[in-house]
């Protein structure tokens, strides 16, 4: 059985679809990035990382950032959290530079970060306490952020004690806990094997419909983009600048049962063509020739 | 081909051992250099080429005296027995000539002492108490008549055939000691006796263990300290100058692995100052310090505070930087970030390299008592060892190994219980602190099960029929 399934373009929304994207548009400026540029002084000459990027994200918005390897994905990431400075460029949260990382911008690393002597409460209420909360209001809100996450009975756990899916929920919960105007997450599931990473992803939707925050996600998954997005940031690499913003045409709410529509797989197929050249592939990759081959494998 | 059992039960390309393999293993590795030292110690024809003398006796005219406990090479030793052989002879001579010599009351007393180091190996008399010519004189008649036998060390026919001459000629002109009334003629000596032994560096196990009973329950002579005494001394010392090092050590190491600033100031020359060895300072620190306890105490601190420094900013650089990051994005500002997350962060490491620098600490320890006036564990070492008293100084370098062992496994041990997400404590420690412990489970376990058995009786009495 040979059938060509025809794919709608990714661009064709429905007309729901198309007024959520109007409504968002519309919504205040929750991270503006203007002409981004980093370059990196290497023995080997000046390297550019990333060249002249700029994209806003509204509020309440999830957006994916995704790229080949090498694109500055990370980079570009560390700078919006403050971790690296720009050598060009602005970050403006709600409007006003920022420099340097802060609480109004949180973060959740690909690596597990939580502080391991601390236990789970303990870690969430980091953030509070840090910004002079006193134990009892910290520790108070620590909960019920725990609970958001659905750990609330492993709050006296340690990190150790944890699994791998566990310790980024709580590393959620404490970045969710200062209660931070964008959220910005580094692969935080590249870590984590298949089945956990779906449930996660599952997860995350979940958190962003009850808590009034703006993600953004970095990831190499084009499912994954595809899944979670309202809008996908797709960039080049060498030197990292903005491909294209895709919008992602899949209605929300958004289940497993989507990832064979035909918008999502067109979103799905379109982003692949952009990271993946047609005829690209062929080149890059050096083929084996056994001597001794099995003809129904080959 | 399969490999055969025992290479494939304990041979293991990097995988653990189980716990009983393990354990006894480490029973191995302390019993096999005691085994070793038995053996060479015990078993007669290994090795022993001295005898070390049991009954000694002086010669006419050799300045050189042996007393017991003395070490004489094997071949010299026949030469010994026969020197004295032949002088007992030629008092027999004399005396069935009909000459003898007189005026032997003085010699006689010295030679009555000669029978001492049996008596004090038979616990008959106190070690102190040699020169107790009273109670050495009924120990001749007691020997004499059978009323005592030693038992180690065996006294030769041939001795006790001279003892009962002796004790003749001495009971026929007193029952007890008294100078005035010893014969005037000399007595027969007390032919040498002896046993194969090892050189005096290496003492028998069961010598080592004996006299450092001794040594070590016994109160001080007068002036000096007892053994429990220099043992505080020293710990006082090591544990003084190694406070003081971290004291200053740690908050320098940690403010050079955090800021640059200090790193670059301070760790160069500290570098270079570790290289100039510690006790090259101990006169300058003397001088400085002045005798006593405190130039010591100095000696320590130096030769540890700048490894320490080292040592504590490389750990405090190897602290896993993304959680300084995810700390910031969290809000956290540089004290803080000190305070709530480099220094909880690095505590377990810290520690550690606080258990190795206290093994350090204890090398100094061992210079630092000879410096100045000598003191502590140390002196006593080192003024037994000139007298070549090797099974004196043995205890104390075990007693120093045992201490440092014990506090470094037992801080090992402590180090899971304070750190429990740091990973488990060293696994010899685990299997010290439970077999030192097993009792107490056991104890704890019995109780647990009285207390369901009796539970379980009371349910059932009270459940209705």
């Amino acid at each position: 059985m040979s059938s060509t399934i025809t794919l709608p373009s990714y661009l064709e929304q429905t007309p729901e679809v198309a007024a959520r994207f109007a409504r968002l548009r519309e919504r205040p400026v929750a991270l503006e990035v203007k002409g981004l540029t980093k370059h990196f002084d290497t023995p080997r000459g000046r390297v550019t990382a990333l060249n002249d990027v700029s994209f806003t994200v509204h509020k309440r918005e999830l957006m994916c950032v995704i790229g080949p390897s090498g694109c500055g994905k990370s980079t570009l990431v560390r700078i919006l959290a403050g971790l690296e400075t720009a050598s060009s460029g602005d970050v403006l949260v709600a409007g006003s530079p920022v420099s340097g990382p802060g609480p109004d911008r949180g973060m959740v690393f690909q690596g597990y970060t939580l502080f391991p002597w601390l236990s789970v409460k303990e870690n969430v209420m980091f953030g509070p306490k840090m910004a002079g909360k006193s134990s009892y209001s910290a520790e108070t809100e620590a909960r019920e952020w725990i609970s958001l996450v659905g750990l609330s009975r492993f709050e006296n756990a340690y990190p150790h004690q944890l699994s791998g899916g566990m310790k980024q929920r709580v590393a959620i919960a404490r970045a969710l806990a200062n209660q931070p105007r964008v959220l910005f997450m580094d692969e935080p599931f590249g870590a984590l094997d298949a089945q956990t990473r779906c449930n996660m992803q599952s997860y995350l939707l979940e958190i962003w419909k009850n808590v009034d925050i703006t993600i953004v996600f970095i990831t190499h998954d084009l499912d994954e983009a595809v899944y979670l997005s309202d809008r996908i940031l797709v960039l080049d690499a060498n030197p990292g600048r903005v491909h294209e913003i895709v919008e992602v045409p899949v209605p929300r709410p958004r289940s497993e049962s989507q990832l064979f529509d035909p918008s999502f797989m067109a979103t799905r197929k379109h982003i692949d063509e952009i990271m993946h050249p047609p005829g690209q592939e062929q080149k890059d990759t050096p083929v084996m020739r056994l001597a001794v081959s099995d003809p129904d494998v080959v | 081909m399969a490999r055969p059992g025992i290479l494939r039960d304990w041979f293991l390309i990097r995988s653990d051992l189980p716990q009983s393999r393990a354990l006894a293993l480490t029973l191995i590795s302390f019993l096999l250099p005691l085994a070793l030292w038995c053996f060479v110690s015990y078993v007669p024809w290994i090795w022993h080429p001295d005898v070390k003398i049991e009954i000694s006796a002086e010669r006419e005219g050799v300045t050189t005296v042996f007393t017991a406990g003395d070490h004489v090479s094997k071949g010299f030793f026949p030469e010994f027995e026969k020197a004295v052989r032949d002088e007992n002879a030629a008092v027999i001579a004399a005396r069935t000539a009909g000459t003898p010599e007189t005026g032997a009351r003085r010699k006689n007393q010295k030679l009555l002492r000669q029978i001492s180091p049996v008596a004090v190996a038979n616990g008959w008399l106190d070690y102190r108490d040699t020169q107790n010519d009273a109670a050495l004189y009924h120990i001749w008649r007691d020997l004499a008549t059978g009323a005592k036998v030693s038992k180690e060390p065996k006294i030769t026919a041939e001795n006790l055939e001279i003892i009962r001459s002796n004790w003749t000629m001495l009971s026929a002109l007193s029952a007890d000691f008294e100078f005035k009334k010893l014969p005037e003629e000399p007595l027969l000596k007390l032919v040498p006796q002896g046993k194969p032994a090892n050189p005096v560096y290496l003492p028998e196990p069961d010598d080592v263990l004996r006299t450092g009973i001794r040594d070590f329950t016994a109160s001080a002579p007068e002036g000096e300290l007892t053994m429990k005494q220099r043992y505080q001394a020293s710990l006082r010392v090591i544990l003084l100058g190694f406070f003081w090092a971290c004291v200053i050590g740690i908050p320098l190491g940690i403010l050079c692995g955090v800021f640059d600033f200090f790193s670059k100031l301070i760790e160069p020359f500290v570098d270079f100052f570790r290289y100039m060895p510690a006790p090259t300072f101990s006169t300058l620190l003397v001088a400085v310090l002045m005798a006593g306890e405190a130039p010591k105490i100095a000696l320590v601190f130096i030769g540890t505070v700048f490894q320490m420094v080292l040592v504590i900013s490389k750990t405090t650089r190897l602290l896993d930087p993304s959680l300084l990051e995810a700390a910031q994005t969290l809000g956290a500002k540089p004290r803080q970030l000190l305070k709530n997350v480099v220094i909880p962060g690095i505590l377990p490491n810290l520690y550690n390299d606080l258990r190795i620098l206290l093994g350090w600490a204890w090398t100094w320890l061992v210079i630092a008592e000879l410096i100045g006036m000598k003191s502590g564990l140390t002196e006593f070492i080192e003024t037994q060892g000139r007298f070549r008293n090797f099974d004196r100084v043995f205890p104390v370098i075990i007693l120093i190994g045992v201490t440092g062992f014990v506090t470094d496994q037992f801080l090992s041990w402590l180090h899971g219980l304070l750190f429990p997400w740091a990973g488990k404590s060293g696994r010899l420690s685990r299997g010290i602190f439970s077999v030192i412990t097993w009792p107490f489970r056991m104890i704890a376990e019995g109780a647990r099960e009285r207390i369901a058995a009796t539970e379980a009786t009371s349910s059932d009495r009270s459940r209705p029929h």
